[in-house]
């Protein structure tokens, strides 16, 4: 549908159509610096086309992405530059916004997922790079009615605020008990020092992994067995 | 027939705007019968551990923050900042970026949306330097901006398809800037021939009191004297969702702002005044938001540009800030420069104190509370001014101008005590007339280990230096009469209570209920709250630690009223009066018999019933100290300093939630140590910008970081009355832990945040000195 407040009418709605790729060329003089990054400008390919004014590259090539998030196919287009974090909370319908936008850098944590069940931010992942894998986000993890162990944990100890960091920190932890299901407190914080938290919440988020993990080898005895086995 | 005339009492109650608190006398209605708390230990629900009842939905992602709403033709918004500290623009074109497909709108940023304390500079400025602004399609009132004052400040704004389009059109928005001297750092912009920040000048005198004179003679006289500067650098909220809101507006006649605010209600005026329509056609959601700590109150110059953009485009639109925005135009705590001379005799009397303070607010005034600050010597001399350089006006940021003068006293008592060779807690008590401080300073010293302290500083074997250190703060965390609570109870037995204020983390929706449910007899989950709506009873904004002491007392009332209706209904089932009526265990009894709640509800009338509450003062009290204890290990070697153990204790009246109190503790300390040890906008002063506006380069406190933490409530404090406690625990921590690391190590860092290099410079000073 034309958009009447829309001068320009060859403008394409987005998502645009991945087959007409346009490419503006030339870069912003001044202000917000020069960069798209480079890797767009390779993506970048058929039917360049140089802009008409000074202005900054501009890469419209989209994508259908398949998606498997918390055990559904989920699809969405996408420009290819698109992060997975985005394209989970701004593409896919429903949203899945569990994971946090904070620093968009990779420093935070709190937009952590699990791609082929290990952590990573979803912030640095292209959502075109994490098709075939399998996403769980905090989502995946538990449910309103049936919360893991460590979400529960979280309830109990207070390991919340504001909340904005928790999905992020839930997710770690969560991951990380699979790995190792009787941590040391210096492991625990070892293990989520890439989540950063502002209202101050850490002492309750050790406290609550440690509880979370004694749940866990209490409700799996085996799981506890082949630790002891291990040990002995 | 003549309505008695409504009795009236003076209450004094804080006043608190953009976080920062005066107090102003106010005249009440003196009903005379406020409910009362009861005893503290005498409360079921209230005063326990109560997990909070938002908790679930925050674990598992379900909660909607501002930042996740997302609506249906939902356009995204970003904003294009200033690279420069001082510079005129003399081009825009916004041209290429209105070409870019998936571009909806773009704006220029008008002067009037400057932040506080630049207005008047950009104002002056304008009218000596008229200038075009180009780009098509640009109505001329908004061809205004000429001059920027600050790096990062806004310039102008884009509304996209997707945020990717977003940041296309903001690289190729075109500006030429004309560089203008700027001063960014408060020790050149204090010079005489420093470039002018503000037109009538860099210096603004705040306030001077005492006798400059009489105070230099009293510390002539005494047997130890220090004179010392302190400093601590602008430090930032960093709260992790940013500012912003989603502006949903499509050419009618009425709007919602999802906003992340700390006030509800500070955002439907200004929203409509943006959007053309009246405030009442606006209504406000925070439903969930991600921190504030004192710097989100109203719309900012996001919202209103969020509000322009969707009123170009009569689409809903969305502008959260990117953490580089948060940074650089989102507000901060402002830094200072204190200059102390204070002496003090040998028998440990403080006598006086000189004080010059400067406050460090860039374009703004900055805050500092007044020097002595808790300590009381018997003279004191003090001149406060604010220092302007070229940077983004400060902003309220948890217990605003409190941590600096906390920590310049903090150091100099200590150092006074050192000097005359005294404990430095005995010193302290000596000189705290109050003596809840004396109780919370030995409660703390026993928890850390007092007596283990370094008796010498720097004194103890090896390169692992173990040190103590001790401080003190105050607060108002008193509240006024602003919220209305609604409490309906239904037929079917539902409760629901109603009032517009928001949870910004700190327990307010758990709170809410609870209080209800204490009084009904009823358990936490029978309780339904709604709150985060302008549309619902007015509420605060959550600055100054007020939100428990203005909302609880007028959650209290409409508890006890909703319960006085109910009993009104029920008491003729159980044949006694209504006051009677005992509500307890999720029953209701009396005169031997008893209905299950939901049995006596069915008595109730089919529209159920109504309460409402309002503020009663005698609810809650006005006062708080609190008192910290760290303990650091500092390695001589490097200089890197390990925390081991804080300790906080805090008096509040009646904890409403013990397990959300202990928690804003933690994060008070949390927060201090920061400013202690981490955290510091790092300015170029040749280049006027700043070189750490990022997560990766500004230190926060992170899980490595973390000593163990004790929160400790006072419950010595026998008050029934509920006060803030999300200031008052962030205050003490950044002078105990400096005083830490010079018990530890004998070196005294006067300069916040006390990084390795500093000590190590502190110790190559002192080895000097002794050769």
């Amino acid at each position: 549908m034309a958009d009447e407040r829309d001068d320009n009418s060859n403008k394409p709605e987005a998502p645009p159509d991945p087959g007409r790729r346009k490419f503006l060329k030339g870069v912003g003089v001044v202000g917000a610096g020069a960069a798209i990054a480079d890797q767009l400008l390779l993506h970048a390919s058929e039917q360049a086309k140089p802009a008409a004014a000074g202005g900054a590259s501009v890469e419209q090539g989209a994508a259908d992405v398949v998606l498997n998030v918390n055990g559904q196919k989920r699809t969405a287009r996408v420009e290819t530059r698109t992060t997975l974090l985005n394209a989970m909370r701004n593409h896919l319908e429903p949203q899945v916004s569990g994971p946090k936008l904070v620093c968009d850098q990779g420093t935070c944590g709190a937009c952590t997922v699990l791609l082929d069940d290990k952590p990573v931010y979803s912030c640095l992942v292209l959502a075109v790079d994490a098709t075939n894998k399998k996403i769980t986000t905090v989502e995946g993890l538990g449910t309103l009615g049936k919360l893991n162990e460590v979400q529960t944990a979280f309830v109990e100890k207070d390991a919340l605020m504001c909340g904005f960091c928790t999905p992020g920190f839930v997710t770690t932890i969560s991951a990380y008990l699979k790995k190792n299901p009787n941590p040391s407190l210096d492991q625990v914080k070892e293990a989520c020092k890439g989540n950063f938290c502002r209202c101050g919440t850490y002492p309750h988020v050790f406290e609550a992994a440690l509880s979370a993990a004694k749940t866990i080898a209490m409700n799996n005895p085996l799981a506890l067995g082949t630790e002891s086995e291990v040990r002995s | 027939m003549q309505q008695p005339a409504k009795k009236m009492k003076k209450v004094m109650v804080p006043r608190v705007v953009d976080g920062k608190e005066t107090m102003v006398e106010i005249e009440v209605e003196d009903t005379g019968d406020s409910p009362k708390w009861g005893p503290n230990n005498a409360h079921r629900l209230l005063n326990k551990n109560i997990t909070r009842v938002d908790a679930p939905l925050k674990v598992t992602g379900a909660a909607i923050y501002s930042y996740d709403v997302r609506l249906p033709g939902m356009l995204y918004g970003r904003i294009l900042r200033s690279p420069h500290a001082h510079a005129r623009i003399t081009k825009l074109d916004t041209t290429a970026a209105e070409r870019i497909p998936g571009v909806r709108a773009v704006t220029v940023v008008p002067s009037a949306a400057v932040v506080e304390g630049s207005q008047k500079a950009t104002e002056e400025a304008d009218k000596k330097n008229p200038i075009k602004v180009g780009g098509t399609a640009q109505p001329a009132s908004n061809a205004v901006l000429k001059i920027v004052r600050f790096e990062g400040e806004p310039v102008a704004a884009v509304a996209a398809l997707t945020p990717e389009i977003a940041d296309d059109a903001i690289r190729a928005i075109v500006v030429e800037y004309q560089a203008l001297p700027h001063a960014v750092e408060a020790r050149l912009a204090m010079k005489p021939d420093a470039p002018k920040v503000m037109p009538e000048g860099n210096i603004k005198a705040a306030s001077k009191s005492g006798d400059r004179e009489k105070v230099a003679a009293a510390i002539a006289g005494c047997d130890a004297i220090i004179e010392a500067e302190y400093s601590t650098p602008t430090v930032h909220h960093a709260c992790l969702e940013t500012h912003g809101m989603v502006v949903d507006y499509r050419g009618g006649n009425t709007a919602t702002a999802y906003a992340s605010t700390q006030g509800t209600f500070t955002i439907p005026g200004d929203t409509a005044k943006e959007l053309g329509l009246p405030e009442s056609a606006v209504t406000a959601v925070v439903e969930h938001m991600g921190g504030g700590f004192g710097a989100k109150f109203g719309i900012g110059v996001e919202g209103k540009l969020a509000c322009q953009l969707s009123k170009q485009t009569k689409a809903p639109v969305k502008m959260m800030l990117t953490r580089t925005d948060e940074f650089l135009f989102a507000g901060n705590r402002s830094g200072s420069w204190q200059k102390l001379k204070g002496g003090a005799m040998a028998d440990g009397t403080l006598v006086a104190l000189d004080a010059t303070q400067y406050r460090l607010g860039g374009l703004g005034d900055g805050s500092q509370a007044n020097q002595p600050y808790v300590y009381r010597p018997t003279q004191s001399y003090r001149e406060v001014s604010s220092v302007y350089t070229n940077q983004d006006s400060s902003r309220a940021m948890r217990a605003p101008g409190h941590p600096q003068a906390s920590f310049a006293i903090e150091c100099l008592i200590d150092d006074l005590a050192a000097k005359i060779n005294i404990d430095p807690i005995v010193f302290r008590k000596k000189n705290l007339p109050d003596t809840i401080y004396h109780r919370q300073i030995d409660r703390g010293a026993r928890e850390i280990g007092w007596e283990r302290r370094n008796k010498t500083p720097g004194g103890s074997a090896g390169p692992l230096k173990r040190g103590m250190g001790c401080a003190v703060g105050t607060w108002g965390a008193g509240g006024g009469p602003s919220c209305v609570v609604d409490v309906n109870v239904a037929r079917d037995g539902a409760v629901v209570v109603a009032v517009g204020s928001q949870d910004l983390g700190t327990g307010t929706r758990t709170y809410t209920r609870a209080i209800i449910a204490e009084e009904l007899g009823l358990s936490i989950s029978d309780v339904l709250e709604k709150i985060g709506n302008s549309k619902l009873g007015n509420a605060n904004a959550s600055g100054g630690s007020t939100t428990v002491p203005s909302l609880a007392p007028a959650l209290k009332d409409a508890a006890v009223n909703a319960r006085l209706a109910v009993a009104g209904k029920v008491a003729p089932l159980l044949g006694v009066k209504p006051e009677e009526v005992i509500f307890a265990d999720g029953k209701l009894s009396g005169g031997g018999k008893s209905l299950a709640w939901k049995q006596a509800c069915a008595a109730l009338p089919a529209s159920g019933i109504s309460a409402r509450g309002a503020w009663k003062e005698p609810l809650q009290a006005r006062g708080v100290h609190g008192v910290c204890f760290a303990e650091v290990e500092v390695d001589i070697e490097t200089g890197f300093v390990r925390p081991i153990k804080m300790v906080h204790v805090q008096d509040i009246g009646l904890p409403l939630n013990r397990l959300a109190v202990a928690s804003q503790i933690n994060g008070g300390m949390i927060q201090s140590l920061g400013m202690a040890l981490y955290e510091g906008r790092v300015m170029d002063a040749q280049l006027g910008i700043m070189l750490n506006p990022s997560f990766n380069d500004y230190k926060l406190p992170g899980t490595l970081e973390m000593p163990q933490l004790v929160s400790i409530i006072d419950d010595e404090d026998l008050r029934e009355a509920v006060l803030g406690v999300g200031e008052p625990s962030l205050i003490p921590a950044v002078g105990a832990v400096a005083n830490a690391v010079f018990n530890a190590c004998g070196i005294r860092v006067r300069e916040l945040p006390i990084t390795p290099d500093k000590i190590l410079m502190g110790m190559m000073k002192e080895e000097r000195q002794k050769s």
